[in-house]
């Protein structure tokens, strides 16, 4: 029986870091990303985040700034030209994210021959010319101590409303789903509300997240309208409750697949993590709100 | 549409007031979702009892929410203690002496044909027949001593202590059912970090 160590994780997730560094020129797909890695596109950036303290754009747009000032020190290539190199379509953007890094705009930048080239990063984790990265620091703030609960799930059947859209507009669906079966008795207090994000709020455009509100209903039930029925996996999940606004998922994630999931021994299946949402979040402060987010676990 | 109604906000510095310290506050006349049982609270009862007046205050507003009437704010659970003797004094009862109302603030508009149509609905689906004994009340306790009580249920003698003191240096004394607004969900809230609103209606 093969346990994930920690250093399978991060050997995994430095394979990512080394393409980049050796395709900064190309548009990087994070599906591909994720494959090289060996990990499921459902969790992929989440883990990256949680493990590197930055999101996968925001590492490759620190690497190719970091190049861009490489390059305006120890070349003479044209600014424009290193301009588009790292990305940008004109000077005046270009300027204004180096300004950022570099403290001066570009042009001061290579005739004070500037000694400025790196962007503080926790993960350690550079641009450099000819060397890929060999390691990084993961992150540990907390997460590889998180009180995480195992809890082994029947399938879970469950009407459902599909929102197309914004996650934090995903209010429509859950006034139509809820409107919808509790008007015809369906709703009691053993009902559980779900989330199904099967797309990362944080990776994909906003139109294009979708977004399942679910609500547990038995056998006998039969959809109508815009509704929906699906069956939400059965199996074991890693459970830990987000205190708080549902605006800070994020750093729960982060925390539970960053930091906690690579010292846990344990792997993730290819399924979106689950949010059990246990108050009503109309007449609950936003500090008050509790959601259980599931994590679904790989057999052992 | 107006917009939607919460009467808990709208009342945070009248009748649901949580004040570190006590304070005297006039609780107005209002209509509460509610169902009575008895005994202890960590009993299954209690838990049965609590499910089924969630169960109903959501249907009830879902459904008009369905229909397009005025929507409102579920309100917080509340519960009124007292022993079965009749006494209000119930502490020094065992907990299968005591007796609870538990109840939700409602809107005034919500109506009782619009109660019996949630639990028609409910019970067709199958739901805890205890669903069928909670009613739509009134209640007017008017005067009152109240204050928030941070911790577990079980240590709020001390506070309890506090607000009498405050009445009676004020002369004025207990006279009513001990009532509960629970403001955390004891779910996952730690109990010394609980909130609940302690009320004391007076003489």
């Amino acid at each position: 029986m093969k346990q994930t160590t920690l250093l399978d994780y991060k050997e995994r997730m430095l394979r990512v870091l080394v393409f980049i560094q050796q395709n900064l020129d190309e548009k990087l797909d994070i599906e591909e990303l994720a494959e090289i890695a060996c990990f499921s596109m459902y969790h992929f950036h989440r883990m990256f985040r949680g493990m590197l303290g930055e999101s996968i754009r925001e590492y490759i747009r620190r690497l190719r700034l970091e190049r861009a000032a490489s390059r305006l020190k120890h070349s003479d290539m044209q600014i424009v030209s290193i301009a588009l190199e790292a990305g940008y379509e004109s000077h005046e953007a270009f300027t204004r994210a180096f300004k950022v890094l570099g403290g001066v705009a570009p042009s001061e930048f290579r005739e004070r021959n500037g000694t400025m080239g790196q962007l503080p990063a926790t993960s350690g984790v550079h641009y450099h010319e000819t060397e890929p990265p060999s390691d990084f620091i993961p992150v540990v703030s907390g997460g590889e101590s998180m009180e995480i609960k195992f809890e082994v799930l029947e399938p879970m059947r469950v009407a459902f409303v599909r929102h197309v859209g914004p996650y934090s507009e995903c209010g429509e669906a859950w006034d139509k789903v809820t409107t919808e079966l509790g008007s015809k008795g369906l709703i009691d207090s053993q009902a559980k509300f779900v989330g199904l994000c099967h797309d990362d709020p944080e990776v994909t455009p906003p139109q294009k997240v979708r977004y399942d509100a679910c609500v547990t209903v038995d056998r006998n039930f039969v959809p109508e309208g815009e509704m929906g029925v699906q069956e939400i996996e059965g199996g074991e999940y890693a459970v830990v409750t987000h205190f708080g606004a549902y605006g800070k998922f994020g750093e729960t994630y982060a925390k539970l697949l960053g930091e906690w999931l690579p010292r846990s021994g344990r792997a993730l299946r290819t399924a979106p993590c689950l949010e059990v949402y246990l108050n009503d979040p109309e007449g609950t402060d936003p500090e008050d709100l509790l959601t259980d987010i599931y994590a679904p676990l790989e057999p052992r | 549409m107006p917009e939607k109604i919460d009467l808990f906000k709208q009342l945070k510095r009248e009748d649901y007031k949580a004040p570190k310290n006590p304070e005297f506050v006039t609780v107005k006349k209002g209509k509460y979702l509610a169902i009575e049982g008895r005994g202890a609270p960590d009993g299954e009862e209690f838990s049965a009892k609590i499910g089924a007046v969630y169960s109903v205050a959501y249907t009830v507003k879902m459904t008009r929410k369905y229909n397009g009437g005025q929507d409102y704010v579920v309100g917080k659970l509340e519960a009124q203690w007292w022993g079965d003797d009749g006494s209000d004094d119930f502490s020094n009862l065992p907990a299968d002496n005591w007796r609870y109302r538990l109840m939700m603030r409602t809107p005034d508009f919500v109506g009782t044909d619009e109660l019996e149509k949630a639990i028609a609905a409910l019970l067709e689906k199958g739901k805890d027949p205890a669903i069928k004994e909670v009613a739509l009340v009134e209640d007017h306790e008017g005067d009152c001593v109240q204050m928030l009580h941070v911790g577990p249920y079980n240590q709020e003698s001390a506070t309890i202590e506090k607000m009498k003191a405050y009445a009676k240096d004020r002369g004025r004394a207990f006279g009513g059912r001990h009532h509960e607004i629970y403001i955390s969900d004891p779910r996952r809230v730690p109990p010394e970090r609980l909130k609940t609103i302690l009320r004391m209606p007076l003489d």
